[in-house]
């Protein structure tokens, strides 16, 4: 028997529970979850796994509080402003229970580290604001064969799912890859306070389930939650034969840092006034033949984006990238073929040809798609 | 004058600044395509944020009919079927 006295009475009420019991209860205590984000839907994750004995619980946000950040982030208070928020988690978690083990990481999840962090836990609860991280996290967890579960949150609505190793499909089976720019987060978008504590609790709760191995976790559901009509709903999605990094063949093996997105005003001033510490960039046209000869950006080079994989030999290999096409959905999927070839420093033209357009150049008149 | 019922087309929040703020409208088509045709015709510059140029779902969007994914824009609809447009979140 691992659990003391003290343990055994502040865990009661799980001991009660057939389905947890001692057994389910000392599953918890050994159990080792990660926490990606201290805010809106970390903040009641992490309070309910350390209300519930996760014994080893990692926090990881390198960010720090701000007032605005109260109305939902639960685990800190006003005399928290300014404080980091890692460790500001860690001494609220840790005052809330004593006998677990907060691990605060203070530090911006990236490539270079992810590996190596999620890897020292066993399931993983991803409460991020930003698509690239909710990319990074998932395909780290896939590549780690961790369990994960992802939530996310827009104005009143949220949505939750969750992925095992071997079992259902993950985060891109559902959304194959990231449309950064086209989905705010919540300082753009705002947010409902209470919102993030539904999605949260959820998570807990799934979480929870998967280290007692009891119920039936949404795995292959994507649950979504509108808090204005107070309705829940379950879609079912499949795993994708084709899936970049779970699929049969996937092209996703390593974490490689992605593509920046590059606001057409900031591609003007960099080609305008070359840093003259840097190599410019370079400027690929994915765009068909008879788009690119109508107009293009003076000094691009015209590659399809058909041919792209057969010719990434011909892209410079000492200065970065920027991937250009009509509206930016064809550069993205250019940015990812190069990325994936093992290319650094990719930059796609955010909105193409059109934005550019409109923000650079009105009198530029730009091929309809062919 | 198409004379079969509208289908109900649940829209994400992402996406209703071009229904005036509505959660719900109505969409006549009995394929995914003219659903969102019709979608067009009624919600100008909705479509596009849905499809791209190469007429495919944007990765970012997942359509459903009733609680099942949508794989192909000729996909049939059928009397009382209701579509769900999801649109991944990234708020946390």
């Amino acid at each position: 028997m691992t659990l003391n006295a003290s343990e055994r009475d502040r865990y009661s009420r799980h001991l009660l529970l057939p389905e947890i019991g001692l057994a389910g209860q000392e599953r918890l205590k050994a159990a080792h979850v990660l926490v990606i984000g201290a805010g809106g839907l970390g903040s009641p994750a992490s309070l309910y796994l350390a209300a519930a004995g996760v014994g080893t619980l990692g926090i990881v946000d390198h960010d720090r509080v701000e007032l605005s950040n109260l109305q939902r982030q639960l685990l800190f208070d006003t005399a928290s402003v300014g404080a980091g928020k890692a460790p500001a988690a860690r001494a609220r978690l840790q005052a809330l229970n004593p006998d677990i083990d907060v691990v605060a990481h203070a530090l911006q999840l990236d490539a270079s580290n992810a590996l190596d962090l999620l890897g020292r836990y066993d399931l993983v609860v991803d409460g991020s604001d930003r698509l690239a991280t909710r990319y990074l996290v998932n395909d780290a967890c896939v590549l780690l064969r961790r369990p994960l579960v992802s939530a996310a949150i827009h104005r009143f609505e949220g949505q939750a799912m969750t992925y095992v190793p071997d079992g259902g499909p993950c985060y891109r089976c559902l959304f194959p890859h990231s449309a950064e720019g086209m989905v705010a987060n919540c300082a753009e978008a705002g947010v409902l306070g209470v919102l993030p504590g539904m999605l949260g609790a959820l998570q807990a709760t799934e979480a929870i389930k998967l280290i007692l191995g009891i119920g039936a976790p949404l795995v292959g559901r994507l649950l979504t939650y509108d808090a204005l009509a107070m309705q829940w709903r379950e879609f079912r999605f499949a795993r994708r034969a084709d899936c970049a990094v779970c699929g049969a063949q996937p092209t996703i093996r390593s974490l490689q840092p992605g593509a920046a997105n590059l606001a057409p005003e900031r591609l003007r001033a960099r080609l305008a006034h070359p840093d003259p510490d840097a190599a410019a960039p370079a400027v690929v046209d994915v765009r068909e033949p008879r788009e690119f000869a109508l107009s293009h950006l003076a000094g691009a080079v015209n590659i399809p984006l058909g041919e792209l994989p057969q010719r990434l030999s011909e892209l410079p290999p000492d200065r970065p990238l920027v991937f250009v096409c009509r509206s930016g959905g064809r550069s993205r999927a250019a940015c990812d073929i190069a990325v994936g070839a093992g290319r650094r420093d990719i930059m796609n033209l955010e909105g193409g040809m059109l934005a550019w357009a409109r923000h650079v150049d009105p009198a530029l008149e730009i091929a309809p798609y062919p | 004058m198409p004379t079969e019922a509208p289908t109900v087309v649940r829209v994400p929040s992402p996406l209703r600044s071009y229904t005036a703020g509505a959660a719900q409208v109505r969409a006549h088509g009995t394929t995914i395509a003219a659903l969102l045709a019709d979608l067009e015709r009624r919600h100008a510059g909705m479509r596009f944020r849905i499809i791209d140029e190469q007429d495919r779902i944007r990765p970012h969007i997942r359509i459903f009919i009733n609680h099942a994914e949508v794989t192909t824009l000729q996909q049939p609809l059928a009397a009382g079927d209701e579509v769900h447009l999801i649109c991944a979140l990234s708020g946390g």
